[in-house]
């Protein structure tokens, strides 16, 4: 299958800072999370995708198109939307996404027209002819959304999309762009801090640290290849106990009083915990298989790769 | 929520590719000075000199309003009096006061309410970005020079009842304005690319207009030398127009100098305001 993305070796530095470095990455049609702690280079990511930043060496291609190259016409098929609160003051919301669709390169007509659609189908339909200044952050996250979308773009870049919403509104834009994502032709990716948005809206994710790609697969095989997770409550002393798991590099996370999170590599049987219980005179009062979160496999790769 | 009824919906259309692509910037640009408050008072203003002259042209071109006419007896040389009408000091100052109405905000605003993002992640260069705000500005200055200036001159012919005109003249109507408000279009853009605060903005420009001409006075008493009217908005305004015009020139400095000037400001305001924006894209 033809990448969507694909980056070869790409370096990028802010002054003497290497904000990204020797990044590969192949990704196909779909859509992609991108994670990562603050500081590991997302958003210098994007804005390397988009063109707002020329990379020092390396490079790509997006949907066929050079990187850096033809960015006029690959902007064409992008539709972004930006982490910051951003606007264009003095416009109501349908005037706003009508004039974006129009630099985009639809006809005037038509991009109002689908200013309406759009505007609709995120949810503003109601105040679009209300000043775009006097927008409270939810809507202006949703109008940020429409922007992005107005001329049906291949691919989209949404940089944070529920940041600031109340629960409700973030549950309403999670379910938009899982709508989106059914399109087939739409791909898309998300970077967000919220691992719980990407959990519900990727499949695939790219973890980043310090610049670095450190992992690129599937929700579902980062969660397998790594731990099975077991919450247990223990009653009896604690800790020779957990000395035994550690010493076979199972790791031990507290939640509650006397209740706990026991990570088991994948190739440790449950049994152990028994075992170990058993020889050293503690008693496991629950015990109960839990789901490996995202998060859980997300700081898990994260050490990993600080550790290398 | 509901997902609206049908979900998400492709648009059907084809986007096109132009190399006016900025024209949407200038259309909306265009439109929002338009709506502005005092919009019709500034540009009544503006307008008010062209009628002024309209009047003085017809008086000059009637021998029974002899007596009215010798009030006008400057303008019967069509040089001067193309001259006066571009140069004259309440023009320029309306045109100061057109380019805080209709430019001052045009990049702080983007800046304050953090648009870039928004325009560059569109298929715009920082070039067309710039073509299109830099239209706004000068459209709406040569609405009030360049075109009452052609206007002028049309209502001349029609009065005199002669198409003759020199060459000469003709393109110094033509290109005076065009120089002039290219320069004051650029400066102000290069002045609104440096704060967010368009308060800020408006006042520089204004101190620019007022202290530059003032601070050529002083200069020029205490040194002696018109040379320092280089530094003045009016005074270069003034010394480009007799170049132009052929007319004798207000200060004693080479007049091509006033002509050289509005350039080099221009190239370098454009080549700082494509560093500011290429660096607030980077930002973005």
């Amino acid at each position: 299958m033809k990448e969507m993305i694909k980056l070869e070796n790409i370096s990028f530095s802010y002054g003497a800072v290497a904000a990204i470095r020797n990044v590969s990455l192949a990704l196909p049609a779909g859509v992609f999370g991108l994670l990562g702690p603050n500081g590991a280079g997302k958003t210098t990511l994007m804005k390397l995708l988009l063109g707002f930043l020329l990379p020092d060496s390396g490079q790509g291609e997006i949907m066929g198109q050079e990187l850096a190259v033809k960015q006029k016409s690959l902007r064409r098929g992008i539709g972004y939307m930006p982490e910051s609160d951003c606007l264009i003051a003095g416009l109501d919301a349908v005037s706003l996404t009508a004039y974006l669709g129009e630099l985009s390169g639809m006809p005037r007509q038509e991009a109002m027209k689908r200013a309406h659609d759009v505007l609709y189908y995120v949810g503003l339909e109601e105040s679009r002819y209300r000043l775009v200044d006097g927008y409270s952050t939810g809507m202006k996250q949703r109008l940020k959304l429409a922007q992005a979308l107005v001329h049906d773009p291949k691919l989209l870049l949404l940089d944070e999309p529920t940041s600031g919403m109340d629960p409700n509104g973030r549950t309403e834009m999670l379910e938009l762009i899982q709508d989106i994502s059914k399109k087939e032709s739409m791909n898309i990716i998300i970077s967000s801090h919220l691992l719980p948005d990407i959990e519900s809206t990727c499949r695939q994710v790219v973890i980043m640290n310090k610049g670095r790609v450190v992992a690129e697969e599937s929700i579902t095989g980062l969660k397998k290849d790594n731990f099975n997770v077991y919450e247990i409550k223990v009653v009896g002393d604690q800790a020779p106990f957990f000395a035994e798991l550690q010493s076979r590099h199972c790791r031990i996370e507290e939640k509650d009083r006397a209740l706990f999170n026991v990570l088991l590599p994948g190739d440790v049987a449950p049994a152990v915990l028994f075992q170990a219980a058993r020889q050293n005179g503690v008693q496991i009062r629950h015990f109960r298989q839990s789901r490996t979160s995202l998060e859980d496999a997300f700081m898990d790769v994260i050490r990993e790769a600080d550790g290398n | 929520m509901e997902i609206r009824e049908k979900g998400y919906r492709h648009w059907e259309g084809q986007l096109q590719t132009s190399h006016l692509n900025w024209l949407p910037i200038a259309r909306n640009g265009v439109k929002a000075v338009f709506k502005k408050k005092f919009a019709k008072l500034v540009f009544s203003l503006s307008a008010s000199t062209f009628f002024v002259f309209l009047a003085a042209v017809y008086v000059s071109t009637k021998p029974e309003l002899k007596i009215l006419s010798e009030l006008v007896r400057l303008l019967k040389s069509d040089a001067e009096l193309f001259n006066t009408f571009y140069t004259n000091g309440f023009l320029t100052f309306m045109l100061v006061i057109l380019t805080i109405f209709s430019g001052a905000d045009l990049i702080s605003a983007d800046l304050k309410f953090k648009a870039f993002p928004l325009y560059f992640a569109r298929p715009l260069s920082r070039g067309d970005y710039l073509k299109g705000k830099f239209s706004i500005v000068l459209f709406y200055l040569l609405s009030f020079t360049l075109v009452p200036g052609i206007l002028l001159l049309l209502f001349k012919m029609l009065f005199t009842g002669s198409l003759a005109v020199s060459p000469l003249l003709l393109l110094a109507i033509l290109v005076f304005p065009v120089i002039e408000c290219t320069c004051l279009a650029s400066l102000t853009l290069a002045l609104s690319i440096l704060s967010p605060n368009t308060k800020f903005i408006q006042i520089a420009i204004f101190l620019v207009y007022m202290f530059s001409h003032s601070l050529a006075q002083i200069l020029k008493e205490i040194f002696k030398s018109d040379y320092f009217f280089l530094v003045s908005l009016q005074g270069n305004i003034q010394q480009l127009g007799s170049f132009l015009f052929g007319v004798k020139p207000a200060y004693a400095y080479p007049a091509w100098l006033s002509l050289l000037l509005p350039l080099v400001i221009s190239v370098l305001a454009v080549w700082f305001l494509t560093r500011r924006i290429r660096k607030a894209e980077a930002g973005a």
